[in-house]
C-alpha cells in the first residue's frame, strides 16, 4: 500500500479476480442445470441470459438520461455555477476526460455521483447539501473520485456484474422451479447419482445469494480504486480524505434511498447499520479514509513537475 | 515445409508488434503536443483575465503602480514565450507577479469583498489549478513518451516513427505551483 500506482493495480486485479469468480459462477450454475435436467435443456439459457442482458443493458446505455429523471438532477453550465463547473474542468484536464455533464441534485444529504455509458456520455451529479458543507478543495476531491469511475468505466463494470448476477438468479430460479414441477426431468445419463441431483439443487438455492455478495465485493472495490484514481488526478489525497471525514460525520442521508442507485453514490446512502458488511457496496468510509492518510504519509509520487 | 511456416509466422508476429509499437509512439506523440496545447490554452485564458483583474484592483488601489506594471510585463513576456522552457519560464514570472497584485488585494477590504473581485478570483484559481494540471497531464504523457522510447521495443520504432524524447515543463521554484493566495470561501 505505498502509492495511488500500486493501489490502483492492486484493486484492477482484484476486480478481475472477482469477475473472474463471478464467471466460473455462471459456469458451474450453467453445468448444474445441464446435470439436472439433461443437456439438451441448455437450449433455455440463452434466454435466461439474454433476458437479464435486456434487462441490465437497457438502463446501462441510458445511464445518463434515466439517472438525471430519476434523481431529479438540474444541469448547470459555467455560468449557472462557475466554481463546480470550474472544478470539475480542472480534473478534466488533469485526467484528459472529455467534459462530462455536471448536475446538481435538490438534496441537504451531501453526497454525489457519476454515470453514463463512456466517458463521452458521462453524468457527474452534486447534491445542493454537499455544495453547501464542502470547501473547494474537498469539493475537487470529491469531483476527482467521481471522474475517476467515469475514467475507469465503472458503470460497465457494475453493468456488467448486475447482468451476471441477474442471470444466475434467472437460471438457479428455472432450475428450482423444474425441479419443484419434476415433470420436466430428463436424465439422458441414466442412473446418475442422486446425491449429485440434489448438490445441484443446493447450488441452485446458493448461487443467487453468492452472486450478489460478489456483486457488493465488485463495488467495494471499485470504490476504492475510484479513491486512489481520484489522486492520480490530483496528486491531492488531502482534498478527498478531507471531504470523507465530513461526509463520516455527517448524519444526513440521501433521502432517495432506493437500492436501485445505491451503488452510484460517493458515500453509500442506505444506512450502514441495516445492510451488513458482506452486502454493502461501499468500503466502510473510516477504510477509505485511513488508505487516503496512508497516500498522504508516502507524499505525491516523485514529480518531474 | 513446417520450417516456412514457422518462420513466416515469426515474420506476421514482428509485423504485429512493429505496428503495435510504431502506434503506439506516434499516440503518444501526439498525446504530448495535445498536453502542450492545453498548457497554452489555459495560460492564454489566464492572460486574458489579467486586464480585467488589473483593472478591478486598480478602482481600489490605484498608486500600487509597480505592482500593475510588474503583471503587465510578466504577461508580455509570456504571451511573446515560445517552446516549452520559455514557455515554462514565462509562466513562473507571471505566477508571481500574480502573487504579488493579490497580496495587494488583501490590504483593501472593500476590493476583497466586491462581487466583481470574488468571481476574478474564483476564475483565476481555477485557472492556475488548470495550468497546473495541465503541466502534470503534459509531464506524465512526456514521461510516458520517454520511457517507451528508451526501453526494448520501442527503441527500435523511434527512428521510423520519427519521434524522440521530449522536454518535461520544469516551472524552477516548487513555490511557484501553488496557486497565489486565494481563499477557497
Amino acid at each position: 500500500m505505498s502509492n495511488f500506482r500500486e493501489q490502483q493495480q492492486s484493486n484492477k486485479r482484484k476486480t478481475l479476480l472477482l469477475l473472474g469468480v463471478m464467471g466460473s459462477l455462471t459456469a458451474f450454475v450453467i453445468y448444474a442445470f445441464a446435470l439436472y435436467l439433461g443437456y439438451a435443456s441448455i437450449g433455455i439459457l440463452p434466454f435466461a441470459i439474454g433476458i437479464s442482458v435486456i434487462g441490465v443493458w437497457g438502463s446501462y446505455y441510458s445511464s445518463d438520461k434515466l439517472v438525471l429523471t430519476m434523481t431529479g438532477a438540474k444541469l448547470i453550465d459555467h455560468d449557472s455555477a462557475p466554481q463546480l463547473f470550474n472544478l470539475v474542468q480542472e480534473i478534466t484536464i488533469a485526467s484528459g476526460l472529455p467534459m462530462p455533464k455536471v448536475a446538481i441534485v435538490e438534496d441537504d444529504a451531501p453526497n454525489a455521483f457519476a454515470t453514463g455509458r463512456d466517458p463521452e456520455h458521462a453524468v457527474i451529479a452534486f447534491t445542493a447539501g454537499i455544495l453547501r458543507v464542502m470547501d473547494r478543495e474537498q469539493l475537487q476531491g470529491v469531483a476527482a473520485h467521481e471522474l475517476a469511475h467515469v475514467a475507469n468505466r465503472d458503470t460497465l463494470v457494475s453493468a456488467v456484474a448486475a447482468t451476471t448476477a441477474g442471470a444466475i438468479a434467472l437460471m438457479s430460479d428455472l432450475l428450482l422451479r423444474i425441479s419443484f414441477f419434476g415433470g420436466g426431468r430428463r436424465n439422458e445419463n441414466g442412473g446418475s447419482n442422486p446425491f449429485v441431483l440434489i448438490a445441484a439443487l443446493v447450488a441452485a438455492i446458493l448461487a443467487p445469494i453468492a452472486a450478489v455478495l460478489l456483486k457488493a465485493a465488485i463495488s467495494r472495490n471499485r470504490e476504492s480504486l475510484a479513491d486512489a484514481t481520484a489522486v492520480a488526478f490530483t496528486r491531492n489525497p488531502t482534498g478527498l480524505r478531507r471531504a470523507l471525514e465530513t461526509l463520516a460525520s455527517d448524519s444526513t442521508v440521501v433521502h432517495q434511498k432506493s437500492n436501485a442507485v445505491a451503488h452510484l453514490w460517493i458515500e453509500s446512502p442506505l444506512d450502514s447499520k441495516m445492510t451488513s458488511k458482506l452486502f454493502a457496496t461501499h468500503p466502510a468510509i473510516e477504510e477509505r479514509i485511513a488508505n487516503l492518510r496512508a497516500l498522504e504519509q508516502t507524499g505525491p509520487l516523485n514529480e518531474t513537475a | 515445409m513446417t520450417a516456412i511456416y514457422v518462420i513466416l509466422g515469426l515474420l506476421a508476429l514482428v509485423v504485429v508488434v512493429g505496428i503495435a509499437q510504431y502506434n503506439k509512439l506516434v499516440r503518444l506523440n501526439v498525446a504530448v503536443d495535445e498536453g502542450f496545447a492545453q498548457i497554452e490554452v489555459q495560460l492564454q485564458r489566464r492572460g486574458d483575465l489579467i486586464p480585467n483583474l488589473v483593472e478591478t484592483v486598480k478602482g481600489y488601489a490605484s498608486h500600487e503602480k509597480e505592482t500593475f506594471e510588474k503583471v503587465v510585463q510578466a504577461r508580455a513576456q509570456a504571451t511573446a514565450a515560445q517552446g516549452v522552457a520559455a514557455v515554462a519560464e514565462a509562466d513562473g514570472m507571471l505566477t508571481q507577479a500574480l502573487r504579488g497584485l493579490l497580496a495587494v488585494a488583501e490590504a483593501y477590504p472593500d476590493l476583497k469583498a466586491s462581487a466583481n473581485f470574488l468571481s476574478l478570483q474564483e476564475e483565476l484559481s481555477a485557472t492556475e489549478n488548470k495550468v497546473g494540471f495541465a503541466r502534470q497531464y503534459y509531464n506524465d504523457t512526456v514521461r510516458s513518451l520517454n520511457e517507451s522510447i528508451v526501453s526494448i521495443p520501442g527503441k527500435f520504432f523511434a527512428g521510423p516513427a520519427k519521434v524522440s524524447e521530449r522536454d518535461f515543463y520544469v516551472v524552477d521554484d516548487p513555490g511557484k505551483r501553488v496557486v497565489p493566495n486565494v481563499s477557497f470561501n
